[in-house]
């Protein structure tokens, strides 16, 4: 099958700040990542905190252009989906879910057509109405990923966002995204939690100092991180 | 084990665990016999059929293994799981997924908690290569059955972002930006629109306080004169204060979503321009109320506010490009917004500073826009049109190369607020 979006050798150094008279440092947050993504499937990226997994993600959404290596788009739309959704926290959760869907491309109108929906999703109720600054951390989450149930982008990435909210959200938000794999959606996950990984993943990547050191089954990697953790 | 069987023979664990003996002892001849009499003196006890289907799968004899299993499920009771659990393990040994598959959901059916029943029929979806249905029925083990059933939603159909339809949709997202700060701005405070009209009124007492009282430099209708000068002078420095730091601001977004930069200082110059709007129709009957009524030259304060307009866009738009990269600039900014505000004549005539001077005080943009805005409102007399034309057009020209500046620094935004 031939992969949505591949990743070559890809690599990214960050400059570290240092004032104007002293030597460039530099930071490698990745140096060699290299993986595909296959139409329908739910990749699975984990690696400890640091390894650059939300670095790797920016380079999948091309918010990031990588120093080395290559990215083949095979002409595939992508999201990211994640908590630092970048609300205006003096807004409403409803004025914020109209700018964010904008952001990713929406018109206001197909918003407004879905806004029901989005409410009835994120369980906000009346707080969707007052500011995202009285929210809870659980209720942001709620938020951000209730706006996604209406993207669907060739490829969706997917950063911790499974993680917050209280379990019984948690489920749902599985539910939801289990749908969304039924329908044939890509999706590109990121979490701590290894059930999910396994639960819902096809293949996972594990990622460690920047380099993608394997890839393949869930529960193989699954497996790898946990001796590499210990 | 055979004083047990001597001395138990009502007991069917003797055979039983003599034919277990015998399949660790790799004894198939043993285990065959003493399966053989537990069938005949035990053919009611389901244990003996399970054993012997166990056995039968142990040897790879799966034939034999169903028929015993058959026998098992036919003296099954409701609540017995094991013979139809073995029943659907015949067929994952047989590498029938399919028929895995059916004798599963049986399973899943007689015993909806079994977690066999979801787990060991995911695995042989797996190998029927059908991830979907696996992954569904491990989460219907974990959120129940109900999962199973539940219909897969409809998608809307994938869109692609048009490219043409981009840059409508970035213009309608400035503006939906620009007008809910500024809502969210009114709400923030007590007073909410009355600020917008106070605050260079305010300003106006300060310099009026200051010039036209303590130094007595003021004359006649010096309130006039100040306003005129200080209301288009504040658009301006309030664009440039507030997009200074505006792609910084967008820091969240700026790392989550791949947008055009330009967005950000843009929307902060919307939000300005749309407060300056009501103030600017405010001067216009504040200066009328002072005497100096509507005349013809007012159409020209069209191409003023649209040049000043550019010049402000242009001075930002730079600012807010320049500020990411050095971040030491923001101390600047305010210094060398004082600086031109002192230079452009607000609280005082140009007339007043040496004609020698003049070519070089009106090459700053601001002070001829003020003189162009006194002339149409104080003097009624028609501004400078020619040179109005020609700053218009150098700032859109420059506002050309600024957007095209921006757009080859697009992906270096992200990067240098991650930095």
């Amino acid at each position: 099958m031939k992969p949505l979006l591949s990743l070559k050798e890809i690599s990214i150094r960050y400059k570290k700040n240092t004032p104007i008279f002293q030597k460039k440092k530099y930071f490698e947050a990745l140096k060699s990542v290299t993986l595909d993504i296959f139409p329908g499937e739910t990749l699975g990226i984990i690696g400890r905190n640091g390894a650059g997994k939300s670095t790797l993600l920016r380079v999948i959404s091309s918010v990031i252009k990588p120093d080395s290596g290559e990215i083949i788009n095979n002409g595939a739309s992508v999201s990211l989906l994640s908590l630092q959704a970048g609300f205006d926290e003096n807004l409403c959760g409803r004025d914020n879910t109209i700018l964010t869907g904008m952001m990713h491309g929406f018109t206001r109108k197909e918003i407004e057509e879905q806004l029901e929906e989005i409410i009835l999703y994120s369980e906000l109720e009346e707080f969707f109405h007052e500011p995202v600054r009285t929210y809870s951390a659980g209720m942001r989450a709620r938020l951000a990923f209730s706006i996604s149930i209406i993207f669907s982008p060739d490829i969706l990435l997917i950063d911790e966002v499974l993680a917050v909210g209280d379990s019984r959200f948690r489920k749902k938000a599985e539910m939801t995204m289990i749908k969304k794999l039924n329908s044939q959606q890509t999706i590109v996950l990121v979490t701590h939690s290894q059930q999910q990984v396994l639960r819902l993943c096809d293949r996972a990547i594990l990622i460690e100092h920047g380099i993608s050191i394997a890839e393949g089954e869930p529960e193989k990697i699954i497996h790898l991180y946990n001796e590499l953790v210990s | 084990m055979r004083h047990a069987r001597n001395n138990f023979p009502e007991n069917p664990n003797s055979f039983l665990h003599s034919a277990e003996l015998a399949k660790h002892q790799s004894n198939k001849e043993d285990l065959d016999f003493y399966l053989g009499k537990a069938q005949k003196q035990f053919p009611k006890l389901i244990e003996t059929w399970l054993k012997s289907a166990e056995y039968s799968m142990h040897y790879h004899d799966y034939d034999s293994a169903e028929l015993f299993n058959s026998e098992a499920r036919k003296l099954a009771n409701k609540n017995a799981a094991p013979p139809f659990i073995q029943y659907a393990e015949i067929a994952m040994l047989k590498k029938s997924w399919g028929l895995a598959l059916v004798r599963w959901e049986m399973v899943r059916k007689k015993f909806p908690k079994h977690p066999s029943g979801y787990d060991q029929a995911a695995k042989a979806a797996k190998a029927l290569g059908n991830n979907n249905l696996a992954k569904e029925l491990k989460l219907a083990q974990e959120y129940g059955p109900s999962v199973l059933k539940e219909p897969s939603v409809n998608e809307k159909p994938i869109r692609h972002i048009e490219k043409s339809a981009a840059l409508s949709g970035f213009l309608s997202l400035i503006w939906l930006k620009a007008i809910l700060n500024l809502k969210s701005e009114v709400k923030r405070s007590f007073l909410s629109y009355g600020w917008w009209v106070l605050e260079p009124l305010l300003h106006m007492g300060i310099y009026y306080l200051v010039f036209g009282f303590l130094l007595n430099r003021g004359g006649e209708n010096f309130s006039v004169f100040l306003l005129t000068g200080l209301i288009p002078w504040m658009w301006f420095s309030k664009s440039i204060n507030n997009c200074s730091t505006s792609i910084l601001e967008a820091q969240n977004t700026i790392l989550q979503i791949n947008l055009p930069p330009l967005i950000f200082p843009l929307i902060s110059i919307v939000q300005n321009t749309l407060k300056q709007g009501p103030i600017l129709l405010l001067l216009l009957g504040f200066t009328s109320l002072q005497g100096f009524g509507p005349n013809i030259y007012w159409w020209s304060l069209i191409l003023i506010f649209l040049v000043q307009l550019n010049i402000t866009i242009f001075f930002s738009c730079l600012i807010a490009a320049v500020i990411p990269f050095i971040r030491d600039f923001i101390y600047i900014v305010g210094s060398g917004l004082t600086f031109l505000m002192f230079l452009s004549g607000i609280f005082y005539d140009y007339r007043t500073i040496s004609e020698d001077w003049h070519g070089l005080f009106f090459s700053n943009p601001i002070a001829f826009l003020l003189k162009c805005y006194r002339e149409v409102l104080i003097e009624s007399s028609s501004p400078d049109l020619l040179v109005l034309s020609y700053w218009g057009l150098a700032f859109i020209i420059a506002n050309f190369i600024l957007a095209f500046i921006y757009q080859q620094l697009r992906y270096s935004y992200p990067r240098i607020i991650l930095e």
